[in-house]
């Protein structure tokens, strides 16, 4: 194993030992190889520029060997699924998917499996970047002590200027949550490919956390009707507080690209203020007759098509009137109790509720004081039961310093 | 389908929200050091420098716009587009120029709130400390924002010299014509305020400012022509206050062949607005100016390095999470502070010095601009136009010429 940077800028010698040039860098095919094998060389003589494919290599280490001496040297040209490694690799940022993290490749590890030469890793220590400053002599001493693996990495095809087939597999690793920190962390550009390469679910989840500034900026760049799909896939609180930031004619579009009736879900929630809790809250709960029983309430659970998450309570409703809120059955008595026992007997009747206009800071502070979970919202007129304020979202609400993630990065020369 | 008539605050007036980055970075140029640079420019020249200002605004708008160019089309930063594009010995080359560079002005700010402290009668050996403690403690601590703020009107105080420039009625016709006249003179003092007026008003920081903001608030090619209206209406506001401020001190300290050795000195250029109040007002701008500048630019430094270099950032992390981020951000401003109190120091020409180095380092920076923002693969469509590569290469060269010039008799000088 080797490094890129201790090889280039060394000469190129024929197979009789004759000087063809200096290597200037290394071509890798990238795509779907778990470790992209070396496609060939670029040998530079005075200001021309050569591919010498690899097939000609005969040996890379140190000064590089080509295995014949009468080389048809063409002069090299860029091609698309070809990544140069000095020029797109090294110096670059990836993401390193098992931290979490956008690292910076400071140089690129090499190696030489069943005679291909294969990039197998990268190495992000700063002691790779004391080795290049220093003379040359002392490279060999300064051993890199962060290499990690390439197939534990991301490329980022943005840092390519010709068209590649990257595979972006791995990314569905991360968790929603990291993905958009590193997709806030990145150029516009770099995130712009992230998000084209997750599937509508994924997406949504990760836009969800993603910065507004950027969010606007994906949203605004990507073909509308995934646009709209992602959307869809949004809860209706998280997708109202997207449009809301967006160009006002770019919103308008993208609701009437979605299903009407996600739409509608939405619109409804833009009814409301942007910090109330009608803003904030979930429209997605399960209601229960009080007649039914324990065992009702959980065969009907399980054979609903979509179970809210989270599923912390039944809200128990009249019989003859199903907007009606007569109680509330947390989660846990329901699975402690006897499967025959009505709702009725179970619920919780002297429950606080909070209406959709009051601030949403507000709902947190009823969760907090009367340790709940969840808090029904009952419209101020007719009384029926819109939506819950869950605890995340309350959570989301009293600590905004967590989804600053702008910050002081004004400050990132 | 409709949706709410709902206030779109965020792309509402595209290009009043496009002010920003430009217009802060221009405010951020007329600090200490830059207001110690104009107002001796024309204290000591009187109003000879005038041409030179106008070239230089020009200048500034120049190599600003494609700062922010580069800024919106690759999104990326200064350092980072360094990083991936030169060799890492050139990158080496370029980032410590740029330290240096930041180091000296860091000093400078140190040295502004020192000159304002003995303005109010107050020892620099306890301001200064003072000043670097609240500074250190309002950034680490995250409550820098709303302060930032407070410091930025306090630099307000400095458009008194606009209003001193009128006051102090000065013949306006001489003034038209030697700002419309450039009149070069090859001498030392000259050349050498010469160089500072470049160095402060094309401060190398500002350009790494101008296009980490752009890059922050998420300007894309599509909407950069609003932060280019920015960029330009921060530039020409910036060369405006500069040039009152030189014109103010012109009126005022050079027909008494004032020079300006103190704070004090060139507060008096303001006496025509303020009267004997001139030496507060002109406190009261230059702690604000230099407090603000003291804050941004340990910070805008240490982000660069950890950017291109790849450790671990943030203030908000504890000294454990983010070691060299934490040791780098505090050891500039103990830097800057430490030189500060030096015993004796010859304040108003270090200022001046340190802007000096500026300019004589802002060669490297410009070259670098210019391979940048002329390469296709980076910028696609978006590289400079052959005129507007024949300006900014003009730019550059005549810049580096002067440096050049300036270094050459500056070393004849010694031997002489």
């Amino acid at each position: 194993m080797f490094f890129l940077t201790f090889i280039v800028d060394q000469p190129v010698h024929g197979k009789a030992g004759e000087w063809i040039g200096v290597l200037e860098d290394l071509i890798v095919r990238i795509g779907d190889e778990r470790y992209p094998p070396i496609a060939g060389l670029v040998v530079r003589d005075g200001r021309r520029r050569f591919f010498v494919p690899a097939r000609h290599l005969q040996d890379l280490k140190g000064a590089a060997r080509l295995s014949s001496s009468t080389v048809d040297l063409q002069s090299f040209s860029r091609r698309d699924g070809e990544i140069l490694l000095r020029r797109d690799v090294l110096d670059h940022q990836l993401i390193d998917i098992t931290g979490r993290r956008i690292v910076r490749v400071n140089d690129v590890q090499l190696t030489r499996v069943e005679g291909v030469y294969r990039v197998v890793g990268v190495d992000i220590s700063a002691r790779a970047l004391l080795r290049r400053l220093g003379p040359r002599f002392l490279a060999g001493r300064i051993v890199g002590r962060q290499i990690i693996d390439w197939s534990d990495v991301q490329y980022l095809a943005s840092a390519a200027p010709v068209q590649l087939k990257v595979s972006y597999d791995r990314l569905a690793e991360l968790n929603p949550v990291d993905l958009a920190r590193i997709v806030d962390a990145l150029s516009y550009r770099e995130s712009a490919e992230i998000v084209a390469a997750l599937d509508e679910e994924t997406a949504a989840e990760t836009l969800e956390e993603v910065s507004d500034e950027r969010l606007a900026d994906l949203l605004e760049g990507m073909d509308q009707e995934r646009a709209a799909d992602i959307l869809e896939e949004m809860t209706p609180a998280a997708a109202a507080d997207v449009l809301e930031n967006l160009d006002e004619d770019v919103a308008e579009q993208l609701l009437a690209r979605m299903e009407p009736e996600e739409a509608a879900d939405v619109q409804a929630h833009l009814a409301y203020d942007e910090d109330s809790a009608g803003r904030l809250m979930s429209t997605h709960f399960v209601t229960i007759s009080a007649v039914a029983t324990v065992g009702d309430s959980l065969a009907a659970l399980r054979s609903m098509e979509e179970v809210p998450d989270p599923l912390l309570a039944l809200y128990v409703v009249a019989p003859d009137d199903p907007d009606h809120l007569q109680g509330i059955v947390r989660l846990r008595s329901l699975i402690l109790a006897d499967p025959a026992t009505p709702l009725a007997d179970l619920m919780d009747e002297d429950v606080p509720t909070v209406s959709p206009n009051d601030r949403a800071e507000d709902a947190a502070r009823v969760l907090a004081e009367y340790n709940l979970l969840a808090v029904p919202v009952l419209d101020d007129e007719t009384r029926k039961l819109i939506g819950i304020v869950t605890v995340d979202d309350a959570l989301a609400v009293l600590l905004p310093e967590v989804w600053q993630r702008r910050g002081t990065r004004v400050f990132a020369a | 389908m409709e949706t709410p008539a709902r206030p779109r605050l965020r792309r509402f007036w595209p290009y009043l929200r496009a002010l920003g980055p430009g217009l802060l970075a221009a405010a951020a140029g007329n600090d200490a050091g830059g207001i110690a640079t104009y107002a001796s420019a024309g204290a000591s020249y009187g109003y000879g420098l005038l041409w030179a200002m106008v070239l230089v605004t020009i200048f500034v708008g120049v190599v600003q716009e494609m700062s922010a160019r580069m800024g919106a089309v690759t999104g990326k930063g200064f350092s980072d587009l360094v990083r991936e594009s030169f060799s890492l010995r050139i990158t080496a080359l370029i980032l410590l120029t740029l330290l240096v560079a930041n180091a000296g002005i860091i000093v400078s700010e140190f040295i502004g709130i020192a000159a304002a402290a003995e303005l109010f009668g107050v020892s620099r050996y306890v301001a200064v400390p003072l000043a670097a403690v609240l500074v250190w403690l309002l950034i680490t601590r995250g409550s820098y924002g709303w302060v930032e703020r407070i410091f930025l009107v306090l630099s307000f105080a400095f458009l008194a010299y606009v209003g001193s420039a009128f006051l102090a009625r000065p013949d306006w016709s001489e003034v038209l014509g030697h700002t419309l006249q450039p009149r070069l003179r090859m001498e030392v003092g000259y050349l050498y305020v010469l160089i500072a007026l470049i160095g402060t008003t094309i401060s190398p920081y500002m350009q790494l400012y101008v296009q980490s903001s752009v890059v922050e608030k998420g300007v894309t090619p599509s909407d950069y022509r609003y932060t280019r209206f920015d960029v330009i209406i921060g530039t020409v506001i910036a060369g405006l206050v500069a040039g009152f401020i030189i014109i103010a001190t012109a009126a005022t300290l050079f027909p008494r062949g004032i020079e300006i050795e103190t704070a004090a000195d060139a507060a008096r250029a303001l006496e025509p607005v303020a009267g004997s109040y001139a030496r507060v007002l002109f406190g009261l701008g230059l702690l604000g100016a230099s407090l603000l500048a003291a804050g941004v630019l340990p910070l805008a430094t240490t982000y660069m390095l950890s950017e291109a270099l790849g450790f671990e950032r943030g203030v908000s992390r504890t000294w454990d999470e983010a070691p060299i981020f934490m040791g780098v951000f505090t050891g500039l401003i103990v830097l800057g502070a430490s030189v500060a109190l030096i015993p004796g120091l010859p304040l108003m020409q270090v200022l001046v010095g340190v802007y000096v180095l500026n300019g004589i380092l802002l060669p490297i920076e410009l070259f670098a601009i210019l391979r940048l923002v002329n390469d296709r693969e980076l910028m696609g469509s978006h590289v400079n136009s052959p005129s507007y590569n024949i300006l900014a290469w003009g730019i550059a060269i005549l810049v580096s010429l002067l440096s050049l010039i300036l270094i050459v008799l500056t070393v004849l000088g010694w031997f002489s």
